[in-house]
């Protein structure tokens, strides 16, 4: 009886392969976006972690992780060589095809949404579950939940994020930047535009009159659009009022986005 | 009478685009608004020469090569420029005008490989070799353009492409001053070469007995279109279609010879193109829509009322 029963279960598991590893904590993962890893670190949960991307440059010690490469879309083989449990991917397109070729190897994949700041505390709890980490991840996911919820401040200056300069394209509401400037202080002029970005004619930046251009970049010195003639209408490209922000902290939702909004207020202050 | 209305539908066209934008300028301000004198003005006139550049390389390149189809950018500069301008990005490039200088450079390669596939047959140009020529460079361009940005780590190079489609927003006095000195003297050969290319759609042989040095018309009218794009294309990116369907208006109207032919195509080109970059400033604003879908957008139907006019006559 015993025998029968324990044939059916072992069929069990070879038709889900993945059922089995559903229940138990994962320990070897491999994070396939910056904000993952940074969670996974900041959950103490930074040592399962055996790939990244090669974008994921935080915390330090994720540098000495192997990369897989870029990520966008993952390469399925470099993922598997390196002998994951679990893969997280972020929720997009290429990544769900992928997604599905990761399970057919009977990898287990969960694809997380991490666009906007109240995707944090869902996304912290998720990884919580899936590392055995839940109590840690519930004390973050409250303070990025708290964070996400927290009323924006009266903005006190205003600010467009040129993303590109010719042709010309901005962020819009549907940004995580967009909700950074406000939990900052500061309205983006192109808070009308409801995706995520969208191309805008010069004259418009000009008639909306940002009093800072917002940058993502890693460099100190102005974009080399600052240099343009066309660009020079701007009033806050002529008088220099760049936000130069780097990527690593402003660019991306994760644990670290209070850090990047108080570190922006301060800027905005100067 | 049809030259008059040309004239008007262009000046207006130019009118409408310096008067039109998403941002609302009151009517009594317009001469005074520093959006129209430093944004506005500029991007209309630089639309206009790049379009009636387009509109005249277009009229020539279809002489050359006797085929309908010819497009400026058909001969592989498009890919040569896209080439230039992805290697200016990856290798970071410093300064404001590196995109557009490496474009035109990239343009300038693509153009020096085809014309020397073009001689491969001897002195004369062949327009069948010029023709796949120009599609197997431009393809080749296109393929080390996508190998670079797909390997690259700069994820701007994605906006590359973008700068590819073709747009106006980076149209300052500076290119304007640029392209209005350049563009004369490629314009006026084309200009000059009007009645050797009337000859030259008798069929190269008919041509030559008829007194056209038909090896030399064929290799000036090349280089003169080919630079021509390789300018527009520095300052404006990829603008597909109003080198390709405004010849076409501009014979329907004006006939085949080139005397009245050239003016008209660019007169027409620069017409379209202003008013086509007015559309995509305007009807989506705030946002603005990519110039080149605009003109397609425009040309595609009108090329086929054309060609179904053509198949009833």
């Amino acid at each position: 009886m015993l025998r029968r029963l324990s044939v059916v279960v072992l069929l069990l598991f070879a038709c889900h392969p993945s059922a089995r590893r559903h229940d138990a904590p994962a320990q070897r993962v491999v994070s396939l976006l910056p904000s993952f890893t940074e969670i996974l670190f900041a959950i103490g949960a930074g040592d399962r972690i055996v790939g990244r991307t090669q974008w994921c440059d935080y915390p330090l010690a994720a540098l000495e992780i192997p990369s897989v490469g870029d990520g966008l879309p993952p390469n399925i083989e470099a993922v598997m060589a390196r002998r994951p449990d679990l893969v997280v991917l972020y929720n997009a397109g290429p990544n769900v095809t992928a997604a599905k070729q990761l399970e057919r190897a009977g990898i287990q994949t969960v694809l997380i949404d991490l666009n906007r700041l109240e995707d944090l505390g869902p996304a912290a709890r998720t990884l919580g579950r899936l590392t055995g980490r839940q109590e840690q991840a519930e004390s973050l996911a409250i303070i990025l939940d708290s964070l996400a919820g927290r009323p924006p401040p009266p903005s006190t200056t205003s600010l467009a994020f040129i993303v590109w300069d010719n042709p010309p394209i901005v962020i819009g509401h549907g940004s995580y930047l967009d909700q950074l400037a406000a939990q900052a202080g500061a309205r983006n002029v192109f808070g009308d535009i409801a995706g995520r970005s969208a191309q805008v004619s010069l004259e418009t930046i000009v008639a909306r009159d940002p009093q800072w251009i917002a940058v993502l970049t890693d460099s100190a010195a102005p974009p080399a659009f600052a240099r343009r003639r066309e660009w020079r209408a701007v009033r806050a490209v002529r008088e220099g009022h760049f936000l130069l922000l780097p990527g690593s902290l402003f660019g991306r939702p994760g644990p670290r986005s209070g850090d990047a909004i108080a570190q922006l207020r301060a800027r905005l202050a100067r | 009478m049809r030259w008059t209305l040309l004239a008007l539908v262009a000046v207006l066209a130019l009118l409408l685009s310096v008067m039109l934008g998403p941002a609302a300028v009151p009517f009594g301000d317009l001469l005074r608004s520093d959006i129209v004198w430093n944004l506005r003005a500029p991007r209309a006139l630089l639309a206009f020469l790049v379009g009636g550049s387009l509109g005249v390389a277009g009229a020539g390149l279809q002489a050359l090569v006797r085929n309908p189809l010819a497009d400026p950018f058909l001969l592989g500069l498009s890919g040569g420029a896209g080439l230039g301008a992805v290697l200016a990005i990856a290798l970071h490039l410093p300064g404001p005008w590196a995109l557009p200088i490496a474009a035109f450079l990239g343009a300038l390669a693509a153009l020096g490989l085809v014309y020397r596939l073009g001689l491969i047959g001897g002195a004369s140009l062949d327009p069948r070799i010029l023709l796949l020529g120009g599609v197997a460079i431009g393809a080749f361009a296109a393929a080390i353009t996508t190998a670079i940005v797909s390997l690259a780590d700069a994820a701007e190079l994605r906006n590359a492409f973008l700068w590819l489609w073709g747009g106006l927003s980076g149209a300052s006095w500076d290119s304007v001053l640029i392209v209005a000195l350049y563009a004369p003297i490629p314009l006026a050969v084309l200009f000059a070469a009007s009645r050797p290319l009337d000859l030259l759609a008798l069929g190269e042989e008919s041509a030559g007995y008829l007194g056209a040095d038909v090896d030399v018309v064929k290799r000036r009218v090349y280089l003169a279109a080919s630079l021509l794009t390789a300018a527009a294309v520095a300052v404006s990116g990829v603008i597909g279609f109003v080198g390709l369907v405004v010849p076409h208006i501009a014979r329907l109207t004006w006939g085949h010879h080139h005397r009245s032919l050239l003016p008209a195509a660019f007169l027409g080109g620069g017409a379209l193109l202003a008013f086509a970059d007015t559309l995509a400033r305007t009807v989506v604003a705030p946002r603005e829509l990519p110039v080149g879908v605009v003109t397609a957008l425009i040309g595609v139907p009108v090329f086929a009322f054309l060609l179904k006019r053509w198949t009833i006559a």
